[in-house]
């Protein structure tokens, strides 16, 4: 089956991308570019950044702008969906949804009314999990904005000793960083031809509340 | 031993249908099997089948091989698919009616799964039960439709939802009553 992944370029749509690469034929990638961080659906840091990924995987990607409210955003990704199934004959979305119902449900209805099968392969797994599979996977993600986490974690890639480090406080944090406690962008990970090089970047926002944006990069 | 039963025709969606249960199956301290519907044999304590993707329906051309839960003597636990699945091999007909989101739900009889009352849930059904025969007891109902049945007679507990998203006490108070 020919399928898009919706991709923002962060750990859980590139993981979700690694599991559809094992049964389904992945055609393309499909990003949102919101307006701003205050999308209610789509991630927002670095977005710009999802062609250098894309071309790292050697993959095509759709890329269609929206506001942050829902009604744009959906429509954004709607339209997108229908160049990707007219494109690239899909007939599948695979997301990397969590456990966010409110994103699932929406999800699936825009699959529904395009006639499209949904795949949703990391729901309700426990977030902790996730974050071992990518350090067990080689994954290079690196934090790129946190929100009630200390800044100190922008930039950093997440290894066993910060997965460890966010098990211990995961009561208060979600570790999987879905409730926007914190967003992510991946370097590299096992189906990258090539890693993406930081040449410029710079650090926005308070202690609590920042983000890393950034500026220049290459695939080295 | 707790047999799971995917209906899903792809590995794909088993992570998003089986996986989860399967975790909640071992996190209760029971072992479990993952069987598939197309070569579905009753076996175990308890039995629980799994849903699948709203557009994924191969499991309908396999229900003859789900007859043999009629001579199972162990639970079940139905969900969505398998809820479609036990109300058509006890003779009830469901009819087409999607259903995606979150919805209420009333719980209108005593069960030992969930307590009786309005409760919300997160459905993502393609079809639903509206009349259901004499082999089954409606638990509860979303507006006209039955979203939760019991098959007379058996420890058969379907519910047209998922409620490991939800109403995970739904799935641990059924493995807790299986010895």
């Amino acid at each position: 089956m020919n399928v898009c992944v919706l991709y923002s370029g962060g750990k859980d749509s590139n993981l979700a991308l690694l599991k559809a690469f094992d049964e389904m034929n992945v055609s393309c990638l499909v990003s949102l570019k919101p307006r701003s961080e205050e999308s209610v659906l789509f991630h927002y840091p670095n977005i710009d950044l999802v062609y250098l990924q894309a071309k790292a995987l050697n993959l095509p990607l759709i890329v269609e702008r929206c506001e942050d409210d829902e009604y744009s955003s959906l429509k954004a990704l709607k339209s997108a969906l229908e160049i990707a199934k007219e494109k690239y004959g899909i007939e599948g979305v695979v997301s990397g949804a969590i456990k966010s119902v409110y994103q699932a449900t929406r999800f699936q209805r825009i699959c529904d009314e395009l006639n499209l099968w949904c795949f949703n392969p990391l729901w309700l797994r426990d977030e902790i999990s996730i974050l071992r599979e990518i350090v067990e996977k080689d994954f290079d993600v690196i934090f790129t904005r946190v929100a009630g986490l200390s800044r100190d974690f922008l930039g950093r890639k997440i290894d066993i000793e910060i997965v460890d480090e966010l098990e211990k406080i995961k009561n208060y944090v979600n570790p999987a960083g879905e409730g926007g406690e914190f967003e992510t962008f991946v370097l590299n990970m096992p189906l990258f031809k090539k890693r993406i090089k930081i040449l410029e970047s710079k650090i926005i926002g308070n202690y609590f509340d920042a983000t890393l944006i950034i500026e220049r990069a290459e695939l080295v | 031993m707790i047999t799971v039963v995917s209906t899903c025709k792809y590995r794909l969606s088993e992570e998003e249908f089986v996986r989860p249960i399967v975790d909640i199956v071992k996190r209760e301290g029971y072992e479990c099997e993952i069987i598939n519907y197309r070569n579905f044999k009753p076996k175990g304590n308890g039995i629980v089948i799994c849903g699948t993707a709203i557009k994924d329906l191969d499991y309908m051309n396999y229900l003859e091989g789900f007859e043999a839960l009629k001579d199972f003597c162990g639970k079940v636990l139905g969900i969505c698919a398998g809820f479609n699945i036990i109300a058509k091999i006890f003779s009830n007909e469901i009819v087409e009616n999607k259903k995606i989101g979150i919805y209420e739900f009333k719980v209108i009889e005593d069960n030992p799964l969930i307590k009786k009352g309005n409760w919300k849930a997160y459905f993502l059904q393609k079809f639903s039960l509206k009349n259901i025969n004499d082999n089954l007891e409606c638990l509860a109902l979303h507006k006209d439709e039955v979203c939760m049945f019991k098959v007379k007679g058996r420890d058969f507990y379907c519910v047209s939802f998922y409620p490991e998203v939800l109403n995970g006490e739904i799935i641990v108070n059924f493995l807790r009553q299986i010895s």
